[in-house]
């Protein structure tokens, strides 16, 4: 394996490596809050990657000014989609139940979009999708650094909310324990709300980045949720730091085993992090206090 | 002579029961008598396969409670093992239909191993990864599997034309779920079913009882693996071409789930209830719909109203609807708790009807 | 719950699902048999999904087909009619589709559908019917090798012989200027892949070493990976054994590393009319195998464009083409044998294009027993930002251009 073949998947592997904590992250969220395993997380990803596209199908402009609108437009249908749903399904079967119904408005999403775009694949074409800048003999694309760049400044933004707004706080106890935040006057319920909206919003960020350099169609997000669900097992379920470090690692991993193995079995190295975890530590290996054997 | 006891009412429900069974039965028989065309009947087959495909995930599904949502990892496990043994190895078809089922339920003992170690929705995370990495394989494994571009799987009978074919295929499909309902029935009955569904309930607890709830859940994974492989064999060696994305496709798994719980769980006919329903709505939406993604849109649907509304199943739902227009059962007690109440504060004294506790000295000597 | 409630509900739901399976049936008219009405003629064409883009293209081309012969008085003095289903490039939905045409609807002939995947099950149910079957898209070897007595390809040449003009000439280069390695990067599919490989064979028997071998699935989109080996083998040439977004996707991965091969060769992407915008109008040079040119001065050619310009706005592309030819060929058969119905007609016809040559878009047509066509494809290349035919010699419009400019 020759060097520069090395540092270029490297690189590659970092910048994706951002997306998918930025991803995992919403992921994680959703668990944490309501123990709601939210496989329709990628179909929203791949539905605000439509919408980047679509808006600047219509309207000419740069697909991220999108963001202005998905982003407020996400956590009004996180928010709406707790309330109504959700909290509908009994506390017994939650789990189980969230995991069929989430799984049920990832298949209507699909459909939506296949029946309002159709199947054909797209793919934004923007003056600067095929330009990049040499970074220590890797080069790097523009449009990969800008993905890096908002998921990086997204987790940030995240990781302020949740440590030093009051919102954040409320929302650290939710997770951490319900009843006892219940006790302590935490409208659990509105603020579980939001922590959906939340989630969602990352989503709409991710799936915007997306947008800017790759291939979408909508069964696309199969293709996501395998991965994505394998990072929060690893990282342990409910910790966002955990997942993050488990996007990197893989994401890392799976760009440095394209080379030897090519692209599809790369895809593998989700999988089988996903039964060594199970296998030797359910409870995966970063998560703190939170994760558990569920 | 019979006695003025509860004899004839029991007849008589078993003999509603034994028509409606015959009937359906006979239905299911001649159905490629009465099908215009055989384009019908090869969608009745598909209606059949589900039928099958959903009874064998109800096995893990209804007895243990726990939901799978990758079966159809089993389902593309058995299609491709008949279709290589036919291939590679020149076994006769039904010989390796036989074999590759035989070989899917060997392999399900490690898998099952793993997978069954967590529960909930961890083990449907499972189950997905499980169909999901079978896919990449499959994919990639082109000088195995031909990958994208398909197997294909020859004819079982080739010098049939395609109309025998398919009525052919139509009794051996019915001849299978015959086993695999018999299958489930036997379970259904036996000390080792009881044991499955005490884990339905509560696992911790069945553990504690002294169920060995572990080795359970293993032999029906086994079981239902084996059933499912089957079903994709036969699927195999009926429509002759296979392809990754359609033998291990979440959405086979989906529809396996949903046909299930809409037909009812815990019913013996349950799944194949759902199966006829919903796979006759597919195959009908499909044609007219074709260029549309609407069928997604409606799997989808059905699968959130079922999950939020009728969560036990169609029969169970329809029969609390149905028993709304009937006269309700009513309580024992004429009166309300508000009216109790009322009537306690009025008059602290005691109260009417039956009594738990004998009336102490002190209320004796008040009345 | 008593045991007669859920009898009851049992039944009633069980009929309610046949009753739904009957609607389903009843609800289409038998549209064949009838020796005054219109001709119809089945097709399951994938009109969304991974083949979307080309599957259109044919759509179109079947369509300016039908146009033209009823404008011209039908076939047999019937008009002929069109049931295009959409199998959404899958292979479950393309069998279910001609089953569907030709048992439900009892259309009196069929079509093929777009890309040797779906030819391949698709041939096989009209096989079993005893159903003609003539193709415009399924080129790569195992179509021929299935044993269909049926089949028919209406294009020049099959996949593996696409690139032998390209072959041809750049054995023929001076040593010092011929490419010394290739990178090869091929859909799994068997159309794509039996491009790629054809010429690959010929390139290492003329000792051009194979760099970079990759093969990926269908609806891969990430070729970061893929291009960086590529980039990093600094191969001189590529050729690439794709559809349409893989193409697409692969090139802007390589313009994004900087890689500058001295000769891009692609199969199918490069004579779609949206592949300049996409890859950022940095076309020049690329090259690609076609079956088709509207400028060719073939018999019924020049009226094919024409009409087809006037109804659509632009000039047929090579799906349309094949489609077209498609038409082409069996309506030969069908007015020289004299009947058009499902049963013994449909082996007349067989047999009759199995002698016989047709006079068609891409020139004169005629196969062998397994239904390959004897004829090359002529290879196209965008020169000054229009593509131009620059092999072989004898129907040229420009010079090749190599090496390939930057892009």
């Amino acid at each position: 394996m020759d060097g520069s073949l090395f540092l270029q998947s490297l690189v590659l592997g970092i910048l994706l490596g951002g997306l998918y904590a930025l991803l995992a992250a919403g992921l994680t969220l959703y668990f944490g809050i309501m123990r709601v395993v939210m496989i329709a997380h990628s179909a929203f990803l791949i539905l605000a990657a439509y919408l980047a596209w679509f808006f600047h199908r219509e309207t000419g402009i740069d697909p991220l000014f999108s963001l202005v609108i998905t982003v407020p437009l996400f956590f009004a249908v996180g928010v709406l989609m707790q309330r109504l749903l959700v909290a509908r399904l009994r506390p017994i079967t939650l789990t189980m139940m969230s995991v069929l119904l989430t799984f049920a408005i990832a298949l209507v999403i699909e459909g939506m979009l296949g029946f309002v775009f159709s199947g054909t694949q797209r793919r934004i074409q923007l003056g600067y999708s095929g330009a990049s800048i040499e970074v220590f003999g890797a080069r790097l694309a523009v449009v990969k650094l800008i993905t890096f760049a908002l998921a990086a400044a997204s987790l940030a933004a995240l990781y302020a909310i949740m440590k030093y707004t009051r919102f954040g706080q409320a929302l650290r106890a939710t997770i951490q324990h319900k009843e006892a935040a219940q006790l302590v006057g935490i409208k659990t319920d509105r603020v579980a709300g939001y922590g959906f909206g939340l989630g969602l919003a990352t989503a709409a960020i991710g799936g915007t980045a997306l947008a800017l350099d790759a291939t979408i169609y909508p069964s696309l997000h199969w293709h996501w949720i395998g991965p994505l669900m394998a990072i929060i097992v690893v990282g342990g379920l409910g910790s966002i730091p955990g997942a993050a470090i488990a996007a990197m690692v893989l994401g890392i991993g799976q760009s440095l085993l394209q080379i030897p193995m090519g692209t599809t079995w790369a895809q593998t190295i989700f999988y089988v992090a996903l039964f060594a975890t199970l296998m030797l530590r359910p409870q995966g290996f970063f998560g703190g206090r939170l994760a558990q054997r569920f | 002579m019979l006695s003025a006891s509860s004899r004839p009412r029991v007849s008589k429900a078993l003999v509603a029961k034994g028509v409606v069974f015959v009937a359906c039965a006979a239905a299911l028989l001649t159905f490629p008598d009465w099908a215009p065309n055989p384009y019908i009947l090869s969608a009745g087959i598909v209606v059949l396969s589900y039928a099958v495909l959903s009874t064998s995930w109800n096995f893990v599904g209804g007895f243990t409670g726990y939901i799978s949502l990758g079966h159809a990892a089993y389902f593309g496990l058995g299609a491709y093992g008949t279709a290589l043994l036919v291939t590679e190895l020149g076994l006769p078809s039904f010989v390796a239909w036989f074999v590759a089922g035989l070989g899917v339920a060997v392999l399900a003992v490690p898998i099952g191993w793993a997978a069954l170690r967590v529960r909930g929705a961890s083990f449907v995370i499972v189950s997905i990864a499980l169909v999901l990495i079978l896919l990449l394989v499959f994919q990639s494994w082109s000088g195995l599997t031909g990958g994208s571009n398909g197997l294909v799987v020859p004819r079982p009978f080739p010098d049939l034309l395609r109309p025998e074919h398919h009525r052919t295929f139509f009794y051996l499909f019915a001849g299978l779920l015959a086993v695999t309902l018999l299958a489930w029935w036997l379970i259904d009955r036996s000390r080792f079913g009881m044991g499955l569904k005490a884990i339905r309930e509560d696992e911790d607890k069945a553990e504690a009882l002294g169920v060995p709830t572990y080795a359970y859940k293993l032999v029906v994974f086994v079981v239902s693996a084996f059933f499912t492989a089957l079903g994709g064999g036969m699927y195999a060696l009926w429509f002759g071409d296979l392809d990754p994305v359609f033998q291990f496709s979440i959405l086979i798994g989906s529809y396996m789930v949903l046909m299930a719980l809409l037909g009812g769980v815990r019913q013996l006919y349950g799944p194949l209830l759902g199966a006829v329903i919903v796979g006759s709505a597919l195959e009908y939406f499909k044609l007219e719909f074709g260029d549309t993604q609407f069928h997604l849109v409606a799997t989808g649907l059905l699968l959130a109203v079922v999950v939020l509304f009728m969560p036990d199943g169609i029969i169970p739902a329809g029969t609390r609807l149905v028993e709304r227009f009937k006269p309700q059962r009513s309580s024992i007690r004429e009166m309300s708790a508000a009216d109790l109440l009322a009537r306690d504060e009025a008059e602290p004294g005691p109260a009417p009807g039956p009594r738990s506790t004998p009336p102490t000295e002190k209320e004796e000597a008040k009345r | 719950m008593s045991t007669k409630t859920t009898s009851i509900i049992r039944i009633g739901a069980m009929l309610g699902a046949a009753t739904l399976a009957l609607t389903a049936c009843g609800g289409s008219d038998s549209g064949g048999g009838d020796d005054d009405g219109p001709i119809t003629i089945g097709v399951s064409l994938p009109l969304t999904g991974d083949f979307a883009e080309p599957g259109k293209g044919v759509q179109r081309g079947y369509e300016a087909w039908a146009a033209d012969v009823n404008d011209a008085g039908g076939l047999l003095g019937r008009k002929v009619e069109l049931k295009i289903l959409d199998d959404q490039s899958n292979a479950d939905r393309v069998v279910a589709d001609y089953e569907s045409l030709i048992a439900q609807d009892e259309v009196d002939l069929v079509f093929g559908p777009f890309s040797t995947r779906l030819v391949v099950p698709a041939a096989r149910v009209a096989d079993e019917y005893g159903m003609l079957f003539v193709e415009p898209a399924g080129a790569a070897p195992e179509v021929f090798e299935q044993g269909f007595g049926n089949l028919f390809y209406a294009a020049p040449a099959v996949a593996d012989d696409h690139y032998n003009y390209l072959a041809e000439w750049i054995e023929a280069l001076p040593a010092d200027q011929r490419p010394k390695t290739a990178a090869y990067a091929a859909m799994d599919d068997p159309f794509a892949m039996g491009t790629a490989y054809g010429l690959k064979d010929k390139m290492e028997a003329a000792g051009i070493k194979t760099v970079v071998d990759e093969k990926y699935p269908p609806n891969t989109t990430d070729f970061s990976s893929i291009a960086a080996k590529i980039e990093a083998s600094n191969a001189d040439m590529i050729v690439g054994g794709t559809q349409y977004q893989d193409a697409v996707n692969l090139i802007v991965a390589l313009q994004q590393l900087d890689y500058q091969p001295k000769l891009a060769a692609f199969s199918t992407a490069p004579t779609n009319p949206e592949f300049p915008e996409a890859i950022g109008s940095k076309t020049e040079g690329i090259l690609s195998p076609t079956g088709y040119t509207e400028q060719a001065d073939i018999p019924t050619n020049k009226e094919f464009v024409e009409s087809y310009t006037e109804r659509n706005g632009n000039p047929p592309g090579e799906d349309e083409a094949n489609a077209y030819t498609t038409g082409q060929v069996v309506a030969a058969a069908v007015e020289a044998v004299g009947c058009a119905e499902q049963g013994d007609c449909q082996q007349k016809l067989i047999d009759w294009l199995r002698d016989n040559e047709v006079d068609t878009v891409v020139g004169p047509l005629s196969w062998d027993e397994d239904g390959r066509p004897k004829g090359a494809h002529m290879i196209q290349q965008y020169v000054g930002g229009d593509i131009k035919i620059v092999l072989p010699e004898s129907v040229k419009e420009a010079e090749i251009v190599y090496p390939k400019p930057a892009w």
